[in-house]
This record gives structure tokens, C-alpha cells and sequence, in this order.
């Protein structure tokens, strides 16, 4: 495991960056809910967000792909940069940012639908493919990225809430990764789960980040050691730390960090 | 803070990626299309309904504003003691001998004077269309003042009387020189005469109290008809609802929310209910007819039945919101009474209940309101009937025959002088206020009652 | 009336029956009220209830056998007497319960807790009462009338002198014609508002057009009627049906459709608002990450979860559109005909219904008793509507809780 880390390590920083934040501010009413964030997140990178409940991790992973338009009262200030293009300029279509940065939930959400159906959702609905042959192909290559394909293929057209709940959530995933996303967003997606199907979805985590970038936010700091290269700290809708995920845990430079990580605060 | 270096966004401004975020593609395009496509059928929906809305009270409105003006035309009569009191000996019960025609000679002679009085002379207007300016009911309120107050007769007394319904409506803009031509009660002669009349100030419209007070009148005298009656025998109906249905639905929805336990009978009750709330309100009045009619023997067009036939109707109706209400209160409340060696009844009446008044209020009151408004089972029980004697006081009038406001707009609709229309409009926007005021009631408790909880 | 008299006395007895038991009890325990089981006013109760419900049971008995003319109107006195007997009785009883270790508070709750179980009974015997009343009067109905050319007769036909053809087909066609009509104005309206409402509109539309709504909702169903009578019929029949040489009667079939469509607006609109709200807000967003536009949430997610309860939805505003009333009274005509022509009167079973009962005829003969006939048809057609709209509803809820 260590090993691993240490060789991803050294790759970290070939990578290009993906995601830029600068001055993020998010205000849900009146409550000034995330601070003046400033992040460089990297390509093919799994990058952590920890912190305690409320610290305003999840707001700004919601930011990432404007899922925070869908509460009336949230407004959010700053740029964020997908490829250099401010994803808040207004001639951006939240539709067409969402299909390019995907997102898995904290809870498993299928559509009542057939697996084969909740697969190929987001291929329909962005146009993915031009025959029944191809969305066949597209779904079997999301639910193999999933590591779902030999647990439902003899089963795709049954209703996918019938699965288990790390199952499900690994449906999610074939859904998000249907629509070829370049980010991949997950929010707390094991925390419905238990151990088992915790691994399971980690062990994919480290798959999934050969072809995206991924973000996930994590209530568990093994969980982010294991499975992140970069981590970052929130606390009080503040960014209090961003760095390598070994340096963040092993000689973080803040005190809060440090107080969080030895369990002091969280 | 963060230990690695930012880039500087302009780092990335020139890289090409795959593809941009800030156009949209033709498919990207199309769905928008789509999108406020659909958008745009959302907000027809709700145009189509408020636009309804609005034209439904506004054509209520219009119409039936002028039921609450009246033109009197104000004369002086000569009640000459020869024919109204011929024994001359002032007793009221000698008087009454003295039937509402003759009253109505000395009316017809006391507005020829008027006419005559101010020289009016109009060509091909007969005395007819005179002695018609006033109402048929005219005569028989004259007759009600003079047997209330005998010493009246022999002298001249200035008397408001009634104009015949046609003429109020010329006044209102109903009838016009036009209509009158091919309308056989009146003529354009007649309805010049009024407008001489009115130049001279004989003639005043003001606003008509006595459509609230006055019992309905028959097909030739919309001018008279009032909603007196009605309005009794709703409030009465009331009554009865009130003192029935809401008792009897709190503790039905107390014991089937906190006592019943969870089996057959208990799920066949609660079936039923629902199904109950769901019933035609026509059922229900068939229902009446043959239980409370023709079964019980009570009498027809009493509030009594009205009122429990309405009182079958709303059980349900208050229990579904009152059981909801119920349901609402937090179980740790219940567990605070139990724990302090509360029996389950006094943690129930003492603390639940308390808790879920503004909820039970509010569901009653909509209730109450939703049965005010009823009309098909009343119809049924009939209440249809034309009634003009105002029903006696608590409890005897429970029994009398009575009307009720929805009823009498249903009757008002079924008469052919088109006068009755403007009456049923306005039947209906005293109904509307008493709707408006019961909901304003239920709002305002439930505010008052959330701030004291 | 001997029997008021009784009841009066019965209510003075028992409240003089809680004085007295009040005072007892504390006497009993030397007016140390904490040596009692229950507190005095409980054993006042206890007392109160125990002379009041025998005389109440006696009453009510006697009351039912005198409608059922078991018992002639000279008994009165009599049941008066056996009541206050009764009373007396109960008073009596309950005094000498009352001790230190009477458990007065657990009787009274007993009593209590029956008064409530009798109350939720009441739904039940009025569904019976309907039931009974229907079924017995058209039981009489079909003694003197053949049940086949009832239900399979296309005509309608009234006569005072007797001989009336009295078929259900034409009602029934006219009750789905206007039913159909109204459904087709109201789903989707009422749909898309509730869409509108629930995914679109901001704080302040929603502010002011659900209360609007409501209004709609609570405006009696006469007010429609006159509405139909008064402004719609003669607007189609002057701008639609004379020019198009499709009729000239003010009331129509489109009328009350229409009318009786705008009236179950509000009506499917918050049924389903409420099985929209029960989506659970995470599909949404499911749906939305992955890049949809909320039309297409809407449309591919959030309905395809909620059909079954707008199914329920649909189901209910059904049965309300056939057993309305008013409207059709007076927008609909009193024409018995089938006809595809929208704008022409055509009658339904409500209507008949008023008429048939408001009119003069005897009310043995078939022309009246057939009301009970057309009655028992709509408390059918609706109850199966209901059952099944209420079943799939309940389901719906449970799925998401």
C-alpha cells in the first residue's frame, strides 16, 4: 500500500491542472458559507476534502459543477476554471458542464429504472451514441469501469433499486462514467455503505483515476490517506490546508490540521 | 496556506481543450429549446388557471353588485281612511280585514298624482305603465307599516316604495330603451317616465339592506326577493354541523389516532372514512331523503335535516385534518406525560390535544366552510322549496321549513326574469364573503394559537 | 314531549350526580383527597356517567322502535318514566361505588375511551345507512320496473301518465362525455401547474399563485354552475356553436365540461403536488449531475416515480367529475340524447337524479324511485374509483415512505 502511494507520488506532479479555484465564495441567504477558496486541482489526481460536518467541503464540491444552482438561496462569487473556462461565465450551460464533470451522491440514488436504463440515461440524454449497438457497448464498458459487469449482466433489465447498497452505488458510478466525464465527483459516496462494499469502491477509486480526475469529499481520514494523492483540509468554510496526502497527515503545517488529524476538533 | 505554488489562470487560457464550455452545441441548443418549451407550458397552466380565476369573480362581481342597489321611488301617499280602515274605528285587527289590493288602489292613485304633480305627459304612455313604476310588492309593505303603526291612515305619509323590476334595472343599465321595445312588462315610455321621474329627484338608488333582510318573493317580483330566509337557514344548518360534526369527528380521530389498535376493523374504519370524504355529496342527500324523510318522518326543507345530512358529509372531512393534526404533535410529548404517571387519556386530553388545536381549528373551520357551500344534497331534502315565512327563533326553527344560500342562487337560476340572475350573482358574493371570512378565521387562529405553542 | 323532559331530567341528575359524588368521595377519606385512588372530581365524573348513559340507552332504544313503529307515540310517557328509572338506578350505583379504593379515574376512562370507539363507528353506519337506502329503495324500484331495460335502455323518457322508458345508456354517455371533457382540461392543466410549481417556480410566484389556487379550490360548486349558466354556455353558443351550424343551446356538454375542468384544476394540481413533493429530492439531483435539464428530470425521472400516484390523482378527479352536480345542472341541459356533438345538451345521471327527486310525482312510482336506481349506479361506479385511486395512492406513499 505505502509502496504505491510513494509511486503515484512521483507522478503527481507530471499531471496537468484540471480544475483552478480563485476566490470562491458561497453564501447560502445570509450565511457567508465558504470563504475565499483558492485550489489547483490536477488531472488523474484523486483529491480529498476533509474536514469536520458544516466545514463547507461538500458546498464547494458542489460548486465544481454548479449542482449548488438547484438551491434558490445558495449564490456563489469567484471563478472556477475547468480547462481555463470559467465554469460561472454565463454563457456556460450548467446542462453541458454537468455531462463533462460528473457526480456520484452520498447516498445511492438509481432512477427507478432498469440497470440497463440508469446506465444509459446519460448517454440519451447527451446524444452519446448513434445506434442500440453502440449504447449496448457504452453501458457495458461504464459497468465494467464499475466493476458492476459480472455481478448484472445476465440481469440489465431489472429494476436497479433491487441491488444491494454497494451495488447500487457502483450503478451510480457506471451512470456517472457513461457520459465520459473529465472530472468525476463524489460526495461521502460510502458513507451508506458498509465495509465491504467500502473496499470495493475504494479499490475503483483507484481505477477510475487512470482516466479522470477525481474529487472526492470524505468524512474518514484512512479513507482519504488510502485512496487520495492530494488532500485538502476545510474547516469553518475555510480551505485551512492543501497539500500531498502524506505530507497533510504525516507533518501538517497548520494547527488546525493538526488538531483535526489527531482527532482533537471534527 | 496551501503548500504548493497557484498557477496563474492564464496558464491555461491558451491550451485547446476538447471541447469549450462557453459554446453550446447544436444538441446543447435543442434541449434548451426543449426546456423552455416545457417552461412555457408551466407557466400556461398557471396563466390558464389565474386568468379562470380572475374572469369567474369578476363576472360574479359585475353581476351581482347591482342586487345590493335598489331604486325606490319616493311619493307622498294618501292613505284615505275610506278605504283602508271603512269602520273607522282604528282596530288593527278590524285593518287587517283590508286585503294588500286595495293598499294597492291608493298606491296607483298616489304615483298618478306624482306623474300628474310634475305635468309630466308622455306620448303613448297608458295609466298601466304608470300604476307599474312600482312594485307588486309595494302594496303589501305599504299594508305591513300602516297595521304596524294604525294612526297612520287619513294622513299623507312620504313612503320609499319599491320600483317595479324593470324600472331598477333600466337604472342598473339591465334594460334598456332597446330591450324594452320587445319586452311586454314594460316600454320605452314607461322607462322615460322614470328617467322624468329621476331628473326630478323622485327617484333614489342606494344601497339595499332589505336584500339581506327579506324572505324570497315570487317570479314577478324579483325587486322584493331578499336572502333573509337563506341566510337563516344556513345559519342554522350551521348550527347543527357545528354541534355535531365537530365532537363527534374529534373523538372519532382521537380514538383512531392514539386508542384504536392496529387490526381489521380499525383498517375498515379508516378505509372507510377516506372512501367517505371521496362519496358524491348527491349520495349523501339521497341518503337524507330516505333516512331522515322518509324513515325518521322529519320534516322536508328543515334545517334539521340540512344540517345532519351536512354533518355526514363534513365527519369525514374534519377527521382526515383533525387526525393529521394529531399526528403531528411529536410522540416525545406523550412519552413526557406517561413518564410523569399521566394515564394514557389524561397524557391524550391534557397535552396532545392542546398541542394539536390549531391544526383540529383550521380543519374544522374549511369543514364548515366546504358544507356552507354545498347545494345537491339540500336539493335532495328539499330545501329547493320556495319559502317566504322567515323560520321561527332556536330550537323550534330548527324544524321550520327553511332555505339555504347556495339552494336559493339554484332556485334564482330556474326563474325566467332575467332580474333573478343578478340576485343569484349577488346570492353568491354574500356566500363568497362568508367563505372568505370563515378562511380568514381559520388563518388567523392558527397563527395566534402557533405563537402561544 | 315526555321524552325531552326525561332527557332534561337524566342531564340534572347527573350533574347533581357529580356534586354528590365529589363530596362523597373527599367525606369518605375525611377530605384527605391524597388517600383517594382517584382524584374527586373523577369519582364526580364516574357518578355523572353512570346516571347518564342508562337513561341515554333507553331513550335511544325507544326512539328507534318508534321509528320503527314497534311502539306508538302514547308510550312516551311510559319511556319517560322507565328512563328516569334507569336514571335513578345509575345514580344510586355509582354513589355507593365510591370509596377509598374505588378506582374512579380508570372507570371514567373506560366510559370514555367506548364514547370515543362509538363516535368512529358513525362511518361506518353512515356507509351503511347509503348503502341500505340504496339498495333497499331500488330494490323497489326493480319490483316494479324490469332491471334489464334499466341498465340496457337507450332511452330516457319520463311520462307522468306512466309507461316511461327509463334507460341508463343515454345518462351514462352523457356523464362520460362532460367526465371526459373535464379530465381533458384539468390533467394537463392542473399537471403542469403543479410541475411549474413544484421544480420551477421562485418564492414569490409560489407565494402568490398557490394561494390563488386554493381560492379556486374552495369556491363552491354552484358558483361554477352559475359561472357555466350565465358565461360560458351563451359565449359557446354564441361564438362557436351558432356560426359553426353546430347547435344553438346555451347549455352543452363542452360548457359544463369545461366549467366542471376549470373547477378540478386546483383539485388535481395539489393531489399531485403532494406526489411530486414524495420523489425524494436525491433521483433529482442524481439526474441533474449527470447533466440533464430539469425538463428532462422532470419528464424522465420525476414523473415516470410519480405515475402510479398521479394515476390515484387522476383516478379521484374522475370520480369527482361524475358525481358533480351543480355544474351539470345548470350548464349540461336536461336532454337525454347521445350525441358526438359536443355542443349540443346532453343529460347525466346527477341531473336525472335532481329532477326526478325535486319533481312532483308519487313517490312509489318508478319515475321517482329510479333515482335510487341511478343513485346506486354513481355510489358504485364512484366507490370503485375511490377504492382503487386510494389504494394505489397509499402504495405510492409507502414506497417512499
Amino acid at each position: 500500500m505505502y509502496d504505491t502511494n510513494r509511486r503515484v507520488e512521483n507522478a503527481v506532479n507530471l499531471n496537468d491542472i484540471k480544475i483552478q479555484a480563485r476566490k470562491v465564495q458561497v453564501y447560502y441567504g445570509d450565511k457567508h458559507a465558504l470563504k475565499d477558496v483558492d485550489v489547483d486541482i490536477q488531472d488523474k489526481t484523486v483529491t480529498a476534502f476533509i474536514g469536520p460536518s458544516g466545514c463547507g467541503k461538500s458546498t464547494f464540491l458542489r460548486c465544481i459543477n454548479r449542482m449548488n444552482d438547484t438551491i434558490p438561496i445558495a449564490r456563489v462569487e469567484g471563478q472556477i476554471l475547468l480547462d481555463g473556462e470559467d465554469v460561472y461565465d454565463r454563457r456556460v450551460d450548467p446542462v453541458q458542464l454537468r455531462a463533462k464533470v460528473g457526480m456520484v451522491f452520498q447516498k445511492p440514488n438509481p432512477f427507478p429504472k432498469s440497470i440497463y436504463d440508469n446506465v444509459a440515461y446519460g448517454p440519451r440524454i447527451h446524444g452519446l451514441s448513434r445506434n442500440r449497438g453502440e449504447l449496448d457497448g457504452i453501458v457495458e464498458k461504464a459497468l465494467r469501469g464499475a466493476a458492476l459487469w459480472n455481478e448484472v449482466k445476465d440481469r440489465l433489465q431489472e429494476p436497479g433499486t433491487g441491488l444491494s447498497g454497494g451495488q447500487q452505488q457502483r450503478l451510480c458510478i457506471a451512470r456517472a462514467v457513461a457520459t465520459s466525464p473529465e472530472v468525476l465527483l463524489m460526495d461521502e459516496p460510502c458513507s451508506a455503505l458498509d465495509p465491504i462494499a467500502t473496499a470495493q469502491i475504494e479499490e475503483l477509486i483507484e481505477e477510475l483515476r487512470e482516466q479522470f480526475s477525481v474529487v472526492i469529499v470524505t468524512h474518514s481520514m484512512q479513507q482519504a490517506a488510502r485512496v487520495s494523492q492530494k488532500t485538502a483540509f476545510f474547516h469553518l468554510g475555510n480551505l485551512v490546508e492543501y497539500g500531498d496526502t502524506d505530507d497533510i497527515f504525516t507533518k501538517p503545517r497548520d494547527s488546525r490540521t493538526e488538531a483535526y488529524i489527531s482527532g482533537r476538533i471534527g | 496556506m496551501t503548500d504548493m505554488p497557484l498557477s496563474r489562470p492564464t496558464d491555461m487560457a491558451d491550451r485547446k481543450p476538447s471541447a469549450s464550455l462557453l459554446e453550446q452545441d447544436a444538441r446543447t441548443k435543442a434541449r434548451n429549446a426543449a426546456e423552455k418549451r416545457f417552461r412555457l407550458y408551466g407557466v400556461a397552466a398557471i396563466a390558464i388557471s389565474m386568468i379562470a380565476l380572475v374572469v369567474l369573480l369578476a363576472t360574479i362581481l359585475t353581476g351581482g353588485a347591482g342586487a345590493f342597489r335598489q331604486t325606490y321611488l319616493n311619493i307622498p301617499v294618501e292613505l284615505d281612511a275610506e278605504i283602508l280602515d271603512p269602520k273607522g274605528n282604528r282596530d288593527p285587527a278590524e285593518m287587517a280585514k283590508v286585503l294588500t289590493l286595495s293598499y294597492g288602489k291608493v298606491l296607483d292613485a298616489a304615483v298618478e298624482a306624482t306623474v300628474a304633480r310634475h305635468g309630466l305627459q308622455i306620448e303613448g304612455l297608458s295609466e298601466k305603465d304608470i300604476d307599474n313604476l312600482i312594485s307588486k310588492e309595494a302594496s303589501a309593505q305599504v299594508r305591513d307599516r300602516v297595521l304596524a303603526e294604525p294612526e297612520l291612515v287619513g294622513q299623507t305619509v312620504e313612503f320609499d316604495v319599491l320600483t317595479g323590476g324593470r324600472i331598477d334595472g333600466y337604472f342598473k343599465g339591465r334594460v334598456t330603451m332597446e330591450s324594452a321595445e320587445r319586452d311586454s312588462n314594460t316600454s320605452p315610455q314607461q322607462l322615460q317616465l322614470a328617467q322624468e321621474l329621476a331628473d326630478r329627484g323622485e327617484m333614489v338608488t342606494r344601497f339595499n339592506w332589505n336584500f339581506l333582510r327579506y324572505a324570497d318573493a315570487s317570479d314577478q317580483r324579483p325587486e322584493a326577493a331578499g336572502l333573509g330566509v337563506a341566510i337563516l337557514g344556513s345559519f342554522y344548518m350551521m348550527l347543527v354541523v357545528l354541534v355535531l360534526a365537530v365532537p363527534i369527528g374529534v373523538a372519532a380521530s382521537i380514538y383512531l389516532e392514539e386508542f384504536a389498535p392496529k387490526n381489521r376493523i380499525t383498517d375498515i374504519i379508516e378505509v372507510n372514512i377516506s372512501n367517505l370524504a371521496a362519496v358524491p355529496s348527491i349520495v349523501f342527500g339521497i341518503l337524507g331523503l330516505a333516512a331522515f324523510i322518509n324513515f325518521a318522518g322529519l320534516p322536508q326543507s328543515a334545517p334539521i335535516v340540512g344540517g345532519l345530512v351536512l354533518t355526514l358529509m363534513t365527519l369525514p372531512r374534519i377527521i382526515i385534518p383533525t387526525r393529521a393534526a394529531l399526528k403531528a404533535v411529536p410522540p416525545s410529548i406523550r412519552d413526557a406525560a406517561l413518564g410523569v404517571g399521566a394515564s394514557k387519556m389524561q397524557s391524550v386530553f391534557h397535552h396532545v390535544l392542546p398541542l394539536a388545536t390549531p391544526g383540529i381549528l383550521t380543519g374544522m373551520i374549511l369543514g364548515l366552510a366546504q358544507a356552507l357551500g354545498e347545494t345537491a344534497p339540500l336539493l335532495l331534502i328539499g330545501m329547493v322549496a320556495f319559502i317566504r315565512d322567515v323560520p321561527g327563533g332556536l330550537p323550534s326553527g330548527l324544524f321550520d321549513p327553511a332555505s339555504a344560500l347556495p339552494v336559493q342562487v339554484y332556485n334564482w337560476t330556474q326563474r325566467s326574469d332575467p332580474a333573478f340572475i343578478e340576485r343569484a350573482s349577488g346570492a353568491i358574493i354574500v356566500l363568497l364573503i362568508f367563505l372568505l371570512c370563515m378562511n380568514v378565521l381559520a388563518i388567523w387562529l392558527r397563527r395566534k394559537f402557533e405563537r402561544r405553542w | 314531549m315526555p321524552l325531552s323532559w326525561a332527557l332534561l331530567a337524566s342531564f340534572l341528575l347527573a350533574a347533581a350526580g357529580y356534586v354528590v359524588g365529589r363530596g362523597r368521595a373527599l367525606a369518605s377519606v375525611g377530605s384527605d383527597a391524597r388517600r383517594l385512588h382517584s382524584r374527586p372530581n373523577y369519582h364526580g365524573c364516574s357518578v355523572a356517567l353512570t346516571a347518564l348513559l342508562p337513561p341515554l340507552a333507553v331513550l335511544a332504544v325507544a326512539s328507534a322502535l318508534r321509528l320503527t313503529d314497534v311502539l306508538t307515540d302514547e308510550t312516551g310517557a311510559v319511556v319517560g318514566i322507565l328512563a328516569l328509572v334507569a336514571a335513578i338506578g345509575g345514580l344510586g350505583l355509582g354513589v355507593m361505588r365510591i370509596g377509598q379504593e374505588f378506582q374512579a379515574r380508570n372507570v371514567v376512562e373506560r366510559m370514555v375511551l367506548g364514547l370515543l370507539m362509538l363516535c368512529s363507528l358513525i362511518a361506518i353506519v353512515t356507509t351503511a345507512g347509503i348503502v341500505l337506502s340504496l339498495v333497499f329503495e331500488t330494490g323497489h324500484f326493480f319490483q316494479i320496473y324490469d332491471w334489464k331495460t334499466f341498465l340496457f335502455g337507450t332511452e330516457w323518457t319520463p311520462r307522468f301518465q306512466g309507461n316511461s322508458q327509463l334507460g341508463i345508456v343515454p345518462l351514462l354517455w352523457g356523464t362520460m362525455y362532460v367526465s371526459a371533457i373535464a379530465l381533458l382540461v384539468a390533467v394537463p392543466i392542473g399537471l403542469f401547474a403543479a410541475i411549474y410549481m413544484s421544480e420551477y417556480a421562485s418564492r414569490r410566484v409560489r407565494g402568490f399563485v398557490k394561494p390563488a389556487i386554493e381560492v379556486l379550490a374552495g369556491i363552491p360548486t354552484i358558483v361554477y354552475g352559475l359561472f357555466a349558466l350565465i358565461t360560458v354556455g351563451p359565449l359557446l353558443r354564441d361564438y362557436f356553436a351558432q356560426p359553426l351550424g353546430l347547435g344553438n343551446s346555451g347549455t352543452s356538454v363542452l360548457t359544463a365540461g369545461l366549467v366542471m375542468g376549470i373547477m378540478l384544476i386546483p383539485f388535481v394540481s395539489s393531489l399531485s403536488d403532494d406526489i411530486i413533493n414524495a420523489v425524494p429530492q436525491s433521483l433529482r439531483d442524481g439526474a441533474l449531475g449527470l447533466g440533464s435539464t430539469p425538463s428532462e428530470t422532470v419528464r424522465q425521472v420525476v414523473l415516470p416515480a410519480a405515475l402510479p400516484g398521479i394515476v390515484g390523482a387522476v383516478l379521484l378527479a374522475a370520480s369527482r367529475a361524475i358525481g358533480e352536480t351543480m355544474i351539470v345542472v345548470l350548464g349540461a341541459g336536461a336532454a337525454a340524447q347521445m350525441s358526438l356533438n359536443p355542443l349540443e345538451a346532453m343529460t347525466t345521471i346527477t341531473v336525472k337524479i335532481v329532477s326526478q327527486l325535486t319533481g312532483d310525482s308519487d313517490f312509489n312510482s318508478p319515475e321517482t324511485l329510479v333515482a335510487f336506481a341511478l343513485g346506486l349506479t354513481l355510489f358504485a361506479i364512484t366507490l370503485v374509483l375511490n377504492v382503487v385511486a386510494l389504494y394505489i395512492v397509499r402504495k405510492y406513499r409507502e414506497q417512499y415512505e
